[in-house]
């Protein structure tokens, strides 16, 4: 296993957003998490990132503990520096991209594994001429962000991810900021990463796309995972009437 | 006298004015982040003390604050303030530019979007780290219009120097003409304050023009 969440609760002042979810993710796996807005599918990504810190329940990575709850009820993270460790296993694509404005694409996939990982300049040079290429943009290299389309943004993004040669990349809705004609060129490179056996946990809203690569399908609905399985299960076979709700709005 | 022994008796005056102005930045600058920095510290008390001293700072005259500088420690525990002229006018200054700039920086380091600290997070820079590199860079660009105009009333205000009786521009002015019956000096005191924040200006737009490779 890569990544296991084992019993994973938590709360924002009072409202439980995250019900004891377990799940676990293993090499080459690409899971897809579908479900209602509202449902939890980016704290479960956010807690996975340690982005938020959970209520209670286990997270490991690699078979290493990261946080668990111990026999008093106290929810333990290990130290801020074994985290950052921690960290290296994982890497996140956000909705919004958050890439580093006043750096050149080049830089945004460079200065991390530089300055965190302690990579030399050729060789962190290279890993992102390579990825860049692979993402069809390695002529934008010296651009900045603001000059690049969305779609070129979320692949420079997916990149800067990889730079950092993750075991697993979480994407949080990658494709929802983006217009429709964009759409496209972003799961391109998803799936072609899953053609590579890339461990990916998705969460998306483009069924046909999570149909495809997924091997797994997890439906989220008010902080449980309703029901899993393949996505010929989940889509074509659903047994749970929520799941069935759910998907019958896409169908139209 | 004649105009050119007036400009050299001033000339002294300016140099004051500029190093009343150098000193300032050079403390104010580093000192405003600290403020701004204090002020969004997890303790109350720290964060509640920043506050008081920033609305005293910005509720004041700085010439008041000034005189408080220069006869506030004569009245408070006797001491000397034979040498004490410079330093309190220096003190004054930087304690009361800095709470300006500590608002200014507090402005631009809340400007910035959170996805800005999620990513650093997520990529394993320090706090301090992605501070350095990934935000502070951003608030500078931002900030640079709002600092620009803080400096250059910093030139004008040098001239509050006057009201501790110190040697600057303004101060020598007002004794030439009084003793020449000239109005001359202040039009000698005036080109240099007009000429001096034209020469800064230049530089800051320069530097702001510097940060235009990205939005
Ligand atoms: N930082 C937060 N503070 C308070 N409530 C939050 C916060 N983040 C998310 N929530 C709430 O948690 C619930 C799940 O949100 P989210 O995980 O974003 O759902 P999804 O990604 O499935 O749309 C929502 O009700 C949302 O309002
Ligand atoms: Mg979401």
């Amino acid at each position: 296993m890569i990544l296991q969440m084992n019993n994973i609760q938590k709360q924002f002042d009072g409202l439980e957003v995250l019900k004891d979810i377990s799940f676990g993710v293993d090499s080459g796996e690409v899971v897809s998490i579908i479900g209602p807005s509202g449902s939890g599918k980016s704290t479960l990504l956010r807690c996975a990132t340690f982005l938020e810190t959970i209520d209670g329940g286990e997270i490991q990575y690699m078979g290493e503990k990261a946080v668990h709850t111990d026999e008093s009820g106290r929810t333990v993270y290990v130290n801020q520096k074994e985290l950052r460790r921690f960290r290296s296993y994982y890497g996140l694509v956000f909705q919004q991209f958050n890439l580093f404005p006043h750096y050149s694409i080049l830089r945004n996939l460079i200065d991390a594994p530089m300055v965190t990982q302690h990579r030399s300049r050729e060789e962190a040079t290279e890993t992102a001429m390579d990825l860049l290429t692979k993402m069809g943009i390695a002529d934008k290299a010296d651009a900045y962000p603001f000059q690049l389309s969305g779609g070129q943004q979320q692949r420079v993004a997916i990149a800067r991810a990889l730079a950092m040669k993750p075991e697993i990349l979480f994407f949080d809705e990658p494709t929802s900021a983006l217009d429709p004609e964009l759409t496209g060129e972003v799961l391109k490179v998803i799936r072609q990463l899953a053609e590579e056996n890339m461990t990916m946990v998705v969460v998306t809203h483009e069924m046909a796309f999570a149909k495809a690569v997924s091997n797994r399908v997890l439906f989220m609905a008010g902080g449980v995972v309703v029901e899993q399985g393949t996505p010929e299960q989940v889509f074509d076979n659903p047994q749970e009437e929520r799941t069935k709700q759910f998907l019958r709005v896409f169908e139209r | 006298m004649t105009l050119e022994t007036m400009i050299i008796t001033m000339s002294s005056g300016m140099l004051e004015a500029i190093k009343i102005f150098t000193l300032t930045l050079a403390g104010a600058l580093p000192f405003g982040m600290v403020i701004a920095l204090l002020k969004k510290s997890r303790f109350f008390v720290i964060r509640a003390i920043v506050s008081a001293y920033i609305s005293v700072i910005r509720g004041t005259p700085l010439m008041l604050q000034l005189l408080a500088w220069y006869f506030g420690p004569y009245y408070l525990f006797g001491f000397n303030i034979g040498n004490w002229r410079f330093p309190a006018l220096i003190m004054g200054f930087i304690c009361n530019y800095s709470a300006y700039f500590a608002e200014i920086y507090r402005g631009g380091i809340e400007s910035i979007p959170v996805g800005q600290y999620e990513a650093a997070e997520v990529l394993g820079y320090t706090p301090a780290q992605t501070f350095n590199r990934i935000i502070l860079p951003q608030v500078i660009k931002r900030i640079m219009p709002a600092v620009t105009n803080e400096i250059i009333t910093l030139v004008k205000d040098t001239s509050l120097a006057f009201s501790l009786a110190y040697a600057e521009v303004f101060s020598l002015a007002k004794q030439i003409s009084a003793s020449q019956a000239s109005f001359t000096p202040f039009v000698i005191a005036g080109t240099f304050y007009f000429v001096a924040n034209y020469v800064v200006e230049f530089i800051l737009k320069r530097i702001e023009k510097s940060m235009d490779y990205y939005k």
